[in-house]
């Protein structure tokens, strides 16, 4: 795949956690670029660091050293604020553990980053009922997430990640806590969003999705090597 | 080793709540164990001592205000450590859920938190009883030393030990439901989320859907965890109407009594008499704020008499706007038993005993007085000459039913017209006709020259009137009644001031309860919070959705504890209350900043939970 524009640029980037008197070293001087429209699948053994990959690029963790680059920003020196802005029209987040909103509804969980996004109400309207259609949950719009089964959760976080339309999005591992079936559901969304040409960086070891992907990456002691090579 | 530490390290690891939930158990014991020992000491108690302290009548009018505010207290604090103890049980039924599943029996598992209820408890109710104690000899002593006279009366140590096992014994019963609640409850249901926060409950009403994310994730928040809301709506309604009852009533109660106090003594008001006079008269006063015996005094020497040449000169005085004599003096008084009709019984029955006592009597001309006392039943009219007007401490002490008795003195018998407040004698006094005390007593003059001056030129009519008074005698001189006056007032106004600020520990403990309600908001929804954050919600927006939450809980326990506590006032309070505009921008003032203070106190948590890394929030087990 040609690629026009690096959106995710990564150097030599650092995150060690502190644990008492003991430091962890859980990304090494890690490189990574991504282009636009690029799919990228992240895999490797559990605890390796996928995550803290995934939400340094996403701006909800800061490396501890080297530069982390995302539509031109050096996320590693901005403040609370902007990256606040940054993750609500630039990045969509869809979380292992679903993690919706208990207290709204599916539509109102879909609805609400656009709300924090300021966009007019006639759009919020439409686009939920866009995206329900996508993720084929029309008949769910007014049920409340302990109404639904894992798979039915993992594709509202999907339509909310994209509620903003973000050009990047995040997932981790989306298909881990669903069955075979289930997850075939969410392959399929993902598989349409590759082709509508949306930046997706995957963490996830579910082979259906690593197929799918441009560029296959393994995190083995805190680097990535590239499976295409 | 590990068992019997596990309690005290779980306590010293959860710092905060463990600290939050002692000082409020802490501030609800020692707000009631200081009002109880307080109000004793200031005379309003169930047994209406007088010695050295209010009026007898005061006590009597305000005890049911006083004794309401206290019981009050009692609730208030009773159905804080209810709610707090609520909240830090609840806050473990995931931890008792955990320990079930990796296989600890239950009485273990009972055993350990029972412990940490027991020393939480226990020092609570400890520190509370110290802090109530110290807190009312603090008050005494900054009476004191403010130059009231309160006596200190032995601290009832029975009454602080029933206050101690009340509270030790309400918050165990209350914290141990919650507990075997957790215990009963299946180890895959307590350690489901679903099961901790309610997350199966629909949100009970429909939300207008125009409304905003934030107050729908409030309000939606606040109808799961209906049991914690519903607590937490009755603490602070109950302590808003403790609030409202004690400053409303208290203010009330202040510009009431100060008027009363005002209109008895009287203002501009100067006392002509001999100087061992005046300086008796001014004793005679102050025993309302001042706890002193008066020595034995002559009033009846003929060196006191006020000669009818010094009354004349006075009469003549410009700038005086009313002149009284009087004739003081003491006596011994005796109760006639007096006769009523039952209607029921269609009888008439004896009342009194013929008890005996010393009463100061004060003769004056009916029609003339310049002070105009509260009273009971009626003042002495001119054309009557067998009748007196008693005081509240002397009918309370020597009379059954004053309006049907007569009192004796000087072998004469007077029908008592009436019952009045006044602070002189500390309200053992006699007011009778002052003819008729000339009569009876034998002396021919009064002793006292009342003098009610225009107060635009005052200094100038002052020392008229003393020169006036010294060309006549030089042993007579001028007394002015304003400054005793001012300090009966002051002494009234420090009373209830202490009245007014006495909830403020219930309300800190309210506060407490407030915030232990928002950590239990935010342990419920911190996961949520967290990815709100992820997807873009801003800190402030977090913070928003809490203090909408916190806000509505406050704003129903206002709107529901406030108009109650203006009815219990206005059912409870004195007779003739005196209100008036500004006292209700005060009362409103008042109420309205105890609600932003523990509005602004509720948002610490959340300010605090705000400032948290996304990740931290997040990662929280």
């Amino acid at each position: 795949m040609a690629i026009d524009e690096i959106v995710v640029s990564a150097s030599l980037l650092c995150k060690i956690y502190q644990i008492n008197d003991v430091n962890i070293e859980v990304l090494k001087d890690l490189n990574l670029e991504v282009g636009k429209g690029e799919f990228v699948v992240i895999s490797g053994p559990s605890g390796v660091g996928k995550t803290t990959l995934l939400n340094v690029i996403g701006g909800i963790d800061r490396p501890t050293s080297g530069k982390i680059i995302v539509f031109g920003h050096d996320l590693r020196v901005e403040d609370e604020g902007f990256l606040s802005d940054f993750r609500c029209s630039n990045v969509g987040f869809v979380f292992q553990f679903y993690n919706l909103v208990s207290t709204l509804s599916v539509s109102e969980n879909i609805a609400f980053p656009m709300e924090w996004a300021r966009k007019p109400e006639d759009y919020i309207e439409s686009r939920v009922e866009e995206l329900l259609r996508i993720v084929g949950l029309e008949h769910r719009a007014d049920h409340f997430s302990f109404q639904l089964s894992g798979g039915e959760q993992q594709r509202v976080a999907f339509a909310r990640a994209l509620s903003n339309d973000p050009p990047l999005l995040l997932v981790d591992e989306p298909t881990g806590n669903l069955d075979v079936k289930t997850g075939l559901k969410i392959v399929q969304i993902l598989r349409k969003l590759k082709d509508d040409g949306k930046t997706i960086i995957a963490a996830t070891h579910d082979e259906r999705i690593i197929r799918l992907a441009d560029q296959k990456l393994h995190l083995e002691d805190g680097k990535l090597v590239n499976l295409n090579d | 080793m590990i068992e019997t530490s596990f309690p005290i390290n779980d306590l010293l690891r959860r710092k905060f709540q463990t600290s939050l939930i002692t000082i409020s158990l802490t501030l609800c014991v020692a707000a009631t164990v200081y009002l109880l020992l307080f109000s004793g000491n200031i005379g309003f108690e169930i047994s209406l001592m007088v010695e050295g302290k209010l009026t007898a009548g005061f006590s009597t009018i305000f005890s049911p205000f006083i004794i309401f505010v206290g019981l009050l207290s009692v609730i208030a604090g009773a159905v804080t450590v209810s709610f707090m103890i609520f909240v830090m049980m609840s806050q473990r039924v995931k931890d008792i859920g955990l320990m079930r599943a990796s296989g600890c029996p239950n009485d273990l598992i009972f055993g350990y938190f029972m412990t940490e209820l027991l020393i939480v408890t226990f020092i609570g109710c400890f520190l509370g009883v110290i802090f109530g104690t110290l807190a009312n000899y603090a008050s005494i002593g900054v009476f004191n030393f403010l130059g009231f006279q309160i006596s200190q009366k032995p601290v009832n140590f029975w009454l602080i030990l029933f206050v101690f096992v009340l509270f030790f014994a309400l918050a165990i019963i209350f914290g141990t439901k919650p507990i075997l609640a957790a215990a009963k409850v299946a180890p895959a249901k307590a350690v489901s989320s679903t099961y901790q926060f309610g997350l199966s409950k629909e949100p009970g009403f429909k939300i207008i859907s125009k409304s905003s994310f934030t107050i729908k994730i409030a309000l939606r928040s606040l109808f799961r965890r209906k049991s914690a809301t519903i607590r937490i709506i009755l603490c602070l309604s109950t302590v808003f109407t403790l609030v409202t009852v004690a400053v409303a009533g208290g203010i009330i109660a202040d510009y009431t009594t100060k008027s009363w106090i005002e209109k008895a003594i009287g203002r501009n008001i100067v006392l002509v008499a001999h100087q061992d006079l005046c300086d008796q008269y001014e004793l005679l006063l102050s025993k309302f704020y001042r706890a002193k015996e008066s020595p034995q005094f002559n009033y009846m020497d003929q060196k006191y008499s006020v000669p009818e040449n010094l009354l004349k000169s006075l009469s003549s005085t410009s700038g005086i706007i009313g002149i009284e004599t009087r004739l003081v003096l003491e006596t011994h008084v005796e109760e006639v038993p007096g006769y009523i009709f039952v209607p029921e019984t269609s009888t008439i029955i004896e009342v009194g005993d013929n008890r005996q006592g010393e009463s100061l009597i004060v003769g004056v001309e009916p029609g003339k007085v310049l002070s105009e006392c509260f009273i009971e039943g009626e003042f002495l009219k001119e054309n009557r000459t067998r009748e007196a007007v008693i005081g509240d401490s002397l009918a309370q002490e020597i009379f059954s039913r004053p309006s049907n008795q007569s009192i004796r003195l000087f072998d004469r018998n007077f029908d008592v017209t009436g019952v009045c407040l006044d602070p002189i004698n500390n309200g053992n006094v006699t007011y009778v006709p002052l003819k008729a005390l000339q009569n009876v007593a034998g002396l021919s003059n009064p002793n006292v020259i009342m003098v009610r001056v225009d107060p635009t030129d005052r200094t100038k009519i002052l020392n008229q009137i003393s020169a006036n008074a010294k060309a006549v005698n030089p042993d007579f001189e001028v007394f002015e009644l304003n400054e005793i006056l001012e300090k009966s007032l002051s002494f009234i106004g420090h009373i209830w001031s202490t009245v007014i600020f006495l909830p403020l520990f219930s309300l800190i403990a309210a506060s407490l309860s407030l915030i232990g309600y928002v950590m239990l908001t935010i342990a419920e929804k911190h996961q949520e919070f967290g990815v709100l954050r992820a997807v873009g919600t801003k800190p402030r927006t977090v913070v928003k959705i809490i203090s909408e939450q916190s806000f509505i809980v406050l704003l129903s326990s206002f709107a529901a504890g406030v108009p109650i506590g203006i009815i219990l006032t206005l059912l409870i309070l004195v007779l003739e209350p005196v209100v008036t505009s500004y006292m209700i921008l005060q009362i409103s003032g008042l109420l309205l900043v105890a609600l932003v203070v523990m509005f602004v106190s509720s948002l610490y948590p959340a300010l605090k939970f705000a400032r948290k890394p996304i990740l931290e929030i997040l990662n929280k087990p």
